[in-house]
């Protein structure tokens, strides 16, 4: 089985490429981020969950620096991204690759070309050498032969994979995965678990995951973090968290519609809302 | 009472921040193509999807406009027999005004709007964000040639839309209703100034390309990322151009002709 299963103690000793202290975001009059407080160890697989609406991918824009938190620490491999210069971000966005839920591949470049695009873009290798590096990041995710197709022409799944491809085209330190098994058909699924994991060690890469499909993710990382109502709540292994007495926790891994966390966006009494 | 002044000052600070946003955003696109290779191939690109790809529109219209105009200078020339100004009438009007101010508005609804709808729609999907986490700035990498190729494009397009526009003149002055040929160009040649006439009606095809590029890329890049957002960024693309273009001609006239 790929899980790769590890003591609580053992993270705690391990070195933290990403540190959030006291993050607090807002949308408009809706605080999505309410002093969250977390460490993505490096080398490690990290999955992010937490229902709908809870920021999850808002954090991996944060960390990524897409966006500015109201408050608070995003510290990335020492340094803190928030305080980031225009120039500074760009260059440190060179070490992280961050894939899309939808993939968001250049719909005007073929396969080749959006693969070979982050390559052409920092680097002046030759084109024979783009080429070899193009053929086997696509050979990884199984696309090779596809290299000649449009965006247009590919599947969901596949779009995904030409994504992970182009991901880490240029060997990032860290991957940002975005929801990665949305819409996917089981055997896509499968596949991008695999590739998830098996990209994580054998590149040696820091990689975290936003997903709601808790089994996959539970099932490749080492680390999981629970998010809900603008705060973390449950942090730890795969098998910690399985064992957690919390009720949230209890009642997200479960998928229980009653419990702590509200099914229901906050709203007015129903009966008051439908006869005034 | 109360509450229109908090509309009014709420409306005008947001006026104010999308106006000092959108310099910030000129300032960086504007400096941002390099002349590396790289920058002058995206240039190149876009300015034949800016540029030449509009000339179909630019080079019909400007027939038509030339020839409505020596038609309807002659019909008012005729009376007072001085039917042989009517090449001076058909250029002054188009080098002077129609070719940057006609070119600019076709300019606006023809290639303003496919670059809005263009980049709003990368944004919406989501191309502009991996572009910016693969460390590419879209800035440089997407706006900036689409801008340049905009200032580029408009002055050639307006000078191509006056030179058709006196062909269409002459086709329909000479050839049709009969003036002199001689007369046609050499009045028009007499009373043309390269100074006056020829390079205020580029300065201003300019200052009208600057406008209508701007207003293009930035209503896409600041567009919300939905259907309906493209949709409202490319119809305030149009309007917006159109309005600043007839505006600033006024303003450009005063001071050049006033």
């Amino acid at each position: 089985m790929l899980q790769c299963e590890y003591q609580t103690g053992r993270l705690k000793a391990l070195e933290s490429y990403i540190k959030i202290n006291e993050l607090h975001f807002s949308r408009g009059h809706r605080a999505i981020f309410n002093g969250v407080n977390l460490t993505i160890p490096k080398g490690k697989v990290t999955a992010i969950m937490g229902p709908s609406g809870t920021g999850k991918t808002t954090l991996l824009r944060l960390i990524g620096g897409q966006i500015k938190p109201d408050r608070g620490e995003i510290i990335l491999n020492g340094r803190d991204v928030t305080k980031f210069k225009r120039k500074e971000l760009f260059d440190a966005r060179k070490k992280m690759g961050m894939l899309f839920q939808s993939g968001a591949l250049f719909s005007d470049l073929s396969v080749y070309e959006n693969v070979a695009f982050p390559m052409r873009a920092h680097t002046k290798l030759p084109e024979d050498m783009i080429r070899d590096i193009v053929l086997m990041k696509l050979n990884a995710v199984g696309l090779r032969g596809a290299r000649d197709l449009m965006p247009s022409e590919l599947s969901g799944g596949m779009t995904r994979r030409v994504a992970l491809a182009r991901t880490i085209a240029l060997d990032p330190e860290l991957i940002l995965y975005d929801e990665p098994f949305a819409g996917q058909d089981p055997i896509a699924m499968g596949v991008l678990v695999q590739l998830i994991r098996l990209l994580n060690d054998a590149l040696g890469l820091t990689s975290v995951l936003v997903s709601h499909d808790i089994a996959e993710s539970l099932s490749i990382c080492d680390h999981a973090i629970i998010l809900a109502d603008g705060h973390v709540i449950g942090e730890g292994t795969p098998s910690e968290l399985k064992k957690s007495d919390s009720p949230l926790v209890k009642q997200f891994l479960n998928g229980l519609p009653d419990g702590p966390v509200p099914f229901h966006f906050p709203a007015l009494d129903y009966q008051t809302d439908l006869l005034g | 009472m109360i509450d229109l002044i908090i509309r009014l000052g709420r409306s005008g600070l947001s006026y104010s921040e999308a106006i000092g946003r959108s310099s910030i955003f000129l300032f960086y696109s504007f400096f941002g193509l390099g002349l590396s290779s790289k920058g002058m191939k995206l240039l190149v690109h876009q300015l034949y999807k800016v540029g030449v790809l509009s000339l179909v529109i630019i080079v019909v219209s400007g027939l038509f406009i030339g020839m409505v105009l020596a038609l309807q200078g002659y019909s008012i020339l005729v009376d007072y027999g001085s039917e042989q100004a009517v090449g001076q009438m058909v250029a002054l009007t188009l080098v002077r005004e129609l070719g940057p101010v006609v070119a600019a508005l076709l300019f606006a609804g023809r290639a303003g709007s496919a670059l809005t709808a263009e980049i709003g729609l990368m944004k919406a999907t989501e191309q502009l964000s991996s572009m910016e986490m693969m460390g590419v700035d879209p800035l440089k990498r997407v706006i900036a040639p689409r801008l340049w190729a905009g200032l580029i494009s408009m002055p050639l397009l307006a000078v191509i839309f006056s030179a058709v526009g006196i062909f269409g003149g002459l086709l329909v002055g000479v050839e049709w209703l009969g003036v002199y040929e001689g007369s046609f160009w050499a009045n028009m040649q007499s009373s043309v100034e390269f100074k006056e006439d020829i390079v205020n009606g580029i300065i201003k095809s300019v200052v009208f390309g600057v406008v209508c590029s701007w207003i293009a890329v930035f209503q896409g890049y600041d567009s919300e990322p939905t259907s309906e957002g493209i949709s409202i960024a490319t119809t305030k693309t149009v309007v917006y151009s159109s309005l600043s273009v007839l505006g600033l001609d006024f303003l450009l006239t005063a001071v050049m002709f006033g």
